[in-house]
């Protein structure tokens, strides 16, 4: 068992008005392996609050959860170390600009596996395999990550979680401020790093094409509740997204639209933009 | 963090925040000097139940306020010690024999140690360091074996020690209470244009009140902005597993380094950001600019202006008397 959250709350502190209460009852599993999740909500619905769980860089105000045998609650710990729970789950967070700091890529990437007391070598080899896993080749080393454009800086901060080598990683919105190209790269990558180590990926984002496409597995937030968990297609067809301030996926868009002005009885259920225009290829030739 | 009032602007109502901030930066600075004039305990007692009436009159609660001098309390009571230590003039109220030996030094030690180890499980800080205080009184004077270190040394009190410190310690409370209402009542911005206004005459010598205020406003808007991006940052690092509560000092150094430059490099991207919008939106640097709220000067300023131009003129009279 990876992640166990049972019945976690979380408040914000504020000095004026009551607590802001961010999460509410959250119950929820997530596997240490094979797992690739989207998490989805729109914005202030407690997305980054669940992820700031996961590692434990936050501690519920109210219930507890359980990550790979550690039992966080509201009260620190002494006898937990906090710092292994962040080895073993890796938060990437929305903007590189909070975590690059050294002067060359390779510097900032060996900053993760130092910290967890190993080698130079060993974290040189970690940042170069890293590197190389979100398609930065060796060129890039000995390059300023200020001098990078926002796509690559991104890569490089996604490298530095993944030099720690987490058995789950979670991320958050990572695609944000990207070109569809770009996202669509980010996220082949994201899968393929899934499929070659099995590491559970948890994906926040608020892009419905790519969780139509690319996810198993949908966890949809809503004003702090945990609404929906589960497949996303069960998700599109059956769940009123409306009511959850989200949008369908635009292949579900236009197939509907079709479906409506011009009386067609085309599948609107098609994972992206090629299958719409197949399915729509095959009614024609109907 | 809750109980600090100094220097915090706390939305209410009252005639203290209907007044122009003009009027209450210069009505507190005429008040202070005033203070700073008086002479006798018996007038510095009059000038507190005047400072309380104010917090009565302004509708500001005095609980509070009391609450608010809390952080200054180590200030008060350094002064206070101090003052009654080093003040040796008049006649001695109070005079004991203390020793300095090797045992006083071991039983202090474990004074401390007993006070250090009470203190993480009881809340009530203050009570226990007078415990401690007292403790540390009581073992000066009466262990006495062992090898002396020093000579035995006599503490004594003297008269116009206990005077003065009193005498200081009502002062600083009046003074402090007095900025209080300034601060509590006045919203840094209004305290910012206030400023302005009040130093735009220098504009004739050279200084840029305009700028000034802008330069003020900006820092104070930016400091939650600022302290939330720290925030979030301190975060990011802790997930690559620098943790900032443990490990060596070299380690540390290190992560405090890794704090630091992303802090510098957002504020400076905070910096461009804002130029440019406020470029945008037509700002020229030294042009005049008009405000949505001009500041009006009522009836009430004037009563209070009056009022504190009549405190300090008697405590002219009574300094020259």
């Amino acid at each position: 068992m990876g992640i166990r959250f049972k019945e976690v709350s979380y408040d914000y502190p504020s000095f004026v008005e009551n607590p802001y209460s961010a999460i509410r009852n959250i119950s929820l599993e997530i596997n240490a392996k094979d797992e690739f999740i989207a998490l989805v909500g729109h914005t202030g619905s407690g997305k980054s609050t669940l992820a700031k769980h996961m590692n434990a860089l936050i501690f519920p105000t109210a219930g507890s959860l359980d990550i790979f045998g550690r039992t966080i609650t509201a009260k620190r710990n002494k006898k937990i170390k906090y710092n292994d729970i962040r080895k073993k789950v890796g938060l990437v967070f929305q903007f590189p600009e909070y975590q690059l700091f050294e002067e060359t890529i390779e510097k900032d990437v060996m900053f993760g596996p130092l910290n967890f007391k190993i080698s130079q070598e060993e974290a040189k080899l970690l940042a170069r395999d890293s590197l190389k896993l979100v398609g930065l080749d060796e060129s890039y080393l000995r390059r300023n990550p200020y001098n990078l454009s926002g796509g690559e800086k991104k890569r490089v901060s996604i490298a530095g979680i993944l030099a720690m080598d987490p058995e789950i990683l979670v991320l958050d919105e990572p695609t944000s401020g990207l070109d569809p190209a770009g996202k669509r790269v980010l996220m082949d990558l994201f899968k393929g790093i899934n499929e070659k180590t099995n590491k559970s990926i948890i994906i926040i984002t608020h892009d419905m094409d790519l969780v139509y496409e690319y996810f198993d597995r949908v966890i949809v937030m809503n004003e702090g509740k945990l609404v929906f968990d589960g497949n996303p297609v069960s998700l599109f067809k059956d769940v009123d997204l409306s009511e959850h301030h989200l949008d369908y996926p635009n292949s579900i868009k236009v197939l509907k639209h079709l479906n409506e002005e011009l009386n067609l009885d085309l599948d609107i259920y098609q994972k992206s933009g090629q299958e719409a225009y197949a399915e729509i290829i095959r009614w024609m030739q109907r | 963090m809750k109980s600090i009032i100094i220097g915090q602007y706390v939305p209410g109502k009252g005639i203290f925040y209907k007044l122009d901030p003009r009027t209450k930066i210069i009505a507190v600075l005429l008040l202070m000097i005033s203070i700073f004039l008086l002479e006798s305990i018996t007038q510095l007692l009059i000038a507190l139940v005047v400072a309380i009436i104010l917090l009565i009159v302004g509708r500001i609660s005095v609980i509070k306020v009391i609450k608010g001098l809390k952080p200054i309390m180590i200030l008060l009571i350094f002064t206070f010690v101090f003052q009654i230590m080093l003040n040796k003039e008049g006649d001695p109220l109070h005079s004991t024999q203390m020793h300095l030996t090797v045992f006083t030094v071991l039983s202090l030690i474990g004074a401390f140690v007993i006070w250090r180890v009470i203190a993480k499980f009881i809340k009530y800080r203050f009570t226990l360091f007078f415990l401690f205080v007292t403790a540390v009184y009581f073992i000066l004077v009466h262990v006495d074996g062992g090898y002396p270190l020093v000579n035995p040394f006599l503490f004594e009190i003297y008269e116009k020690g206990v005077e003065m410190s009193v005498f200081v310690v009502i002062r600083l409370i009046v003074i402090i209470t007095l900025s209080t209402v300034l601060t509590l009542t006045t919203k840094p911005t209004d305290l910012t244009q206030g400023l302005e206004k009040l130093l735009h005459p220098l504009k004739k010598i050279g200084f840029n009140s305009d700028d000034f205020a802008l330069i003020i406003s900006i820092s104070l808007r930016y400091i939650p902005t600022i302290f939330d991006e720290a925030n979030k940052i301190m975060l990011a690092q802790a997930s690559r597993g620098a943790d900032f509560s443990e490990g060596k000092l070299k380690d540390k150094l290190r992560q405090i380094i890794s704090l630091l430059v992303p802090m510098f490099i957002i504020a400076f991207m905070r910096s461009e950001e804002l130029a440019n919008a406020m470029e945008s939106r037509n700002f020229v640097p030294g042009k005049k600019r008009t405000r949505i709220n001009e500041l009006v000067l009522s009836y009430r300023d004037v009563l209070a202006s009056v009022f504190s131009i009549f405190v300090l003129a008697g405590s002219i009279v009574l300094k020259v008397l």
